[in-house]
């Protein structure tokens, strides 16, 4: 690992949301990968997200969704930069079709990670990632 | 790539008689239509009844879902129909909580009121087709209300409607939505459920192994699973509620999720068949050869379609489509095309109606009954998932049963490492799968498919509506029946509730209402969110 702190990622479901499979799997292998994962588990609005997300002060957010409204992402966003910490790089997976996953990134999701994604891909990302933001300056928490 | 069954078993190149040795045709096989059913129910298979070929509808609203199911019917649907509900109702919240509105219509139809499910049957027969309402347990109750109140405006006979509203009690604990304490859940579903049977209505409640194979459980723990779970709810209708298994029996139907292992998900069938029989002559002391069959439909498996080069799923669509019809079902409905990106489209809906079409009218697999039989490595296959789930259901029977073992997070762990083997054989190359590890194109080179959307404005709309209407109801009526159903879920567990909230549903009480006034009852948060609360003086 590039940074001598443990990363620690915060792991949720979004909205209304009940598979949990996805998020589930992936939290075990960022573990195994050595970081540190907070899991929100389902039923999580993004107020409670970003709530999470100050009080753990967690690198990384990683949001999965199986939806077919993505507003509840946009909303996770624009809360974020209305409290200053759009430097947290969020990261999603999930169904999310390419048009819809084009206009996330568009609004400032920093990844999206397809169904099928390796283990390796999503790890690599946020190592890269949070060191990337090292470098630039992290933030307050 | 690895040669062994989805649950861990070496599959060897060619099989014998050697492996089927001891097999007694008569007594652990038997002809189709004779005891323990391997073969299935009836002696003519297919040529007494096709199966129902449908295709699952439900987004955005009532109006919209309607159309849909219009559509359908143009393209061939006509024997039944299959409804998924949206998020806030199978939680249930109604479309105007704060939550609920982000999501209404979201994976579903929002089918919250009596309402919205007039709008929804609006120039579509309640008869002559099979009605099919999935979402969650907890609706249960209300959907059934809406078939009983929906048959009585229209003067159908009740008797005469068919198909499914209500489902099991586990499925929160399969990722469904869900929000309602497994013991209340448990409590509303036996309510539901005694009505039914008492009644002598001819609708099927789901008990599902579906939902635990799609988070990742295998086929040999699908089996167990459920069997635990019919054997623990039947259970309580004869032991808690009084009713004769005879009569219960034909109240669950399972939902078989049918995967890519294309002579195991046939044998899982096959042995299902069995060891339902098994257990209802066994366990149950079952006296007709009726109450000895359990209903089976099939879902090909939405897990196996991949969000790479969608079009290749057709080709999976139609072997999952031709394993179930080969296993023998009652009904398919299929994942299909669009599976990993959104809610099916015209188009994939067409072609997955079409596919459906295709095996059951061009191949002649409904010409001839378990084609399979006989067959030494499907007799195998079959022997084996069932010897290995009934080992897996002795540990959760140690576990205390169902019940026990889900709230003792057993179950839970058992899909959790099922569906983490999975994802490491998948991304060591062990299992293949097209487009995802094998034979993978850049992104941008994949197929454009239409995909169905909802937008945040579609399900503002169904707020605001709801918002709008639930001020025209008649709030007195509305008033009294919603404290008759307060006053009645105090009344304890034995007390059934489905009267109460046939009349609550009947004065227009929506889901939210009627779930929160239970839910308080019981000493819990009228809203499961706890954000807003009770607008009624109970």
């Amino acid at each position: 690992m590039s940074t001598k702190q443990r990363i620690k990622v915060l792991i949720s479901v979004i909205g209304l949301d009940g598979h949990f499979t996805g998020a589930e799997i992936v939290s075990r292998f960022l573990m195994d990968a050595g970081m540190e994962v907070v899991y929100l588990g389902i039923y999580q609005t993004p107020e409670m997200i970003v709530n999470a997300a100050i009080q753990e002060s967690v690198d990384v957010i990683g949001i999965s969704s199986h939806a077919s409204n993505y507003e509840q992402i946009n909303l996770l966003i624009d809360l974020l930069k209305k409290n200053n910490m759009s430097t947290i790089p969020v990261i999603c997976g999930g169904s999310i079709p390419k048009q819809y996953a084009e206009a996330l990134v568009k609004k400032g999701v920093s990844k999206i990670f397809p169904p099928q994604s390796t283990s390796d891909s999503i790890v690599n990302y946020i190592v890269s990632t949070v060191k990337r933001e090292n470098v630039t300056g992290k933030l307050n928490g | 790539m690895k040669r062994e069954t989805d649950y861990g078993y070496e599959i060897k190149p060619a099989y014998t008689p050697a492996d089927i040795e001891g097999m007694d045709y008569a007594k652990d096989v038997g002809d189709p239509g004779v005891y323990p059913f391997v073969r299935g129910y009836h002696p003519n298979g297919y040529r007494s009844r096709v199966w129902t070929r449908r295709m699952t509808a439900g987004l955005g609203s009532s109006k919209r879902t309607n159309e849909v199911l219009k559509q359908y019917r143009e393209m061939g649907q006509t024997q039944g129909m299959l409804v998924i509900c949206d998020r806030p109702n199978a939680m249930p919240i109604d479309a105007d909580h704060p939550v609920g509105r982000r999501e209404a219509g979201v994976l579903g139809w929002h089918g919250a009121s009596l309402l919205e499910f007039e709008e929804l049957m609006d120039g579509i027969p309640l008869t002559g087709q099979s009605i099919t309402l999935l979402g969650s347990s907890a609706m249960s109750a209300i959907r059934l209300a809406y078939i009983v109140i929906l048959a009585e405006k229209r003067g159908v006979e009740l008797k005469e409607v068919h198909g499914s509203v209500t489902e099991y009690p586990f499925c929160s604990t399969f990722g469904q939505t869900d929000h309602l304490p497994l013991d209340l859940l448990i409590k509303l579903w036996l309510d539901s459920s005694e009505y039914i049977v008492r009644n002598k209505i001819h609708m099927r409640s789901g008990i599902l192994s579906q939902h635990f194979q799609e988070s990742g459980g295998n086929n040999a723990q699908a089996l167990a699973v459920e069997i635990a779970q019919l054997k623990e709810l039947l259970g309580l209708l004869v032991n808690e509620r009084g009713l004769d298994f005879d009569d219960v029996a034909f109240l669950p139907y399972e939902l078989s999720s049918i995967g890519m292992r294309f002579f195991e998900e046939i044998a899982k069938v096959r042995a299902l068949r069995r060891m339902f029989a098994k257990m209802a002559r066994e366990t149950f002391k079952a006296k007709s050869e009726k109450a000895c069959q359990l209903l089976i439909s099939v879902h090909t498996s939405g897990r196996t379609m991949t969000y790479q080069q969608p079009l290749n799923n057709i080709a999976r669509c139609a072997i999952e489509t031709l394993a179930g019809a080969i296993a023998g079902c009652t009904a398919i409905d299929n994942a299909c095309l669009d599976n990993a990106h959104a809610e099916p489209s015209p188009f994939a809906a067409r072609m997955s109606l079409n596919t459906q079409h295709i095996v059951s009218d061009e191949t002649g697999v409904t010409d001839v009954t378990d084609p399979l039989a006989g067959s030494y490595f499907v007799e195998y296959l079959t022997n084996k998932v069932e010897a290995e789930a009934y080992k897996i259901l002795q540990q959760i029977e140690d576990q205390g049963g169902m019940i026990a073992a889900v709230k003792k997070g057993y179950i839970h762990t058992m899909m959790e490492e099922s569906a983490r083997k999975k994802q490491k054989e998948i991304e060591s190359g062990e299992r293949l799968i097209v487009g995802a590890n094998e034979l993978v194109i850049p992104p941008e080179e994949d197929d454009d498919i239409p995909i169905q959307s909802v937008e945040a404005s579609d399900s503002e709309e169904i707020a605001k509506r709801m918002e709008e209407w639930k001020k025209t109801r008649d709030v007195p009526l509305l008033e009294e029946k919603i404290a008759q159903l307060y006053k009645d879920a105090k009344k304890g567990d034995k007390y059934n509730l489905m009267p109460s909230i046939i009349e609550a549903v009947k004065a227009y009480g929506t889901a939210g209402e009627i779930m929160g006034v239970i839910r308080m009852a019981h000493g819990f948060h009228y809203d499961p969110l706890e954000m807003i609360s009770c607008p009624f003086d109970v």
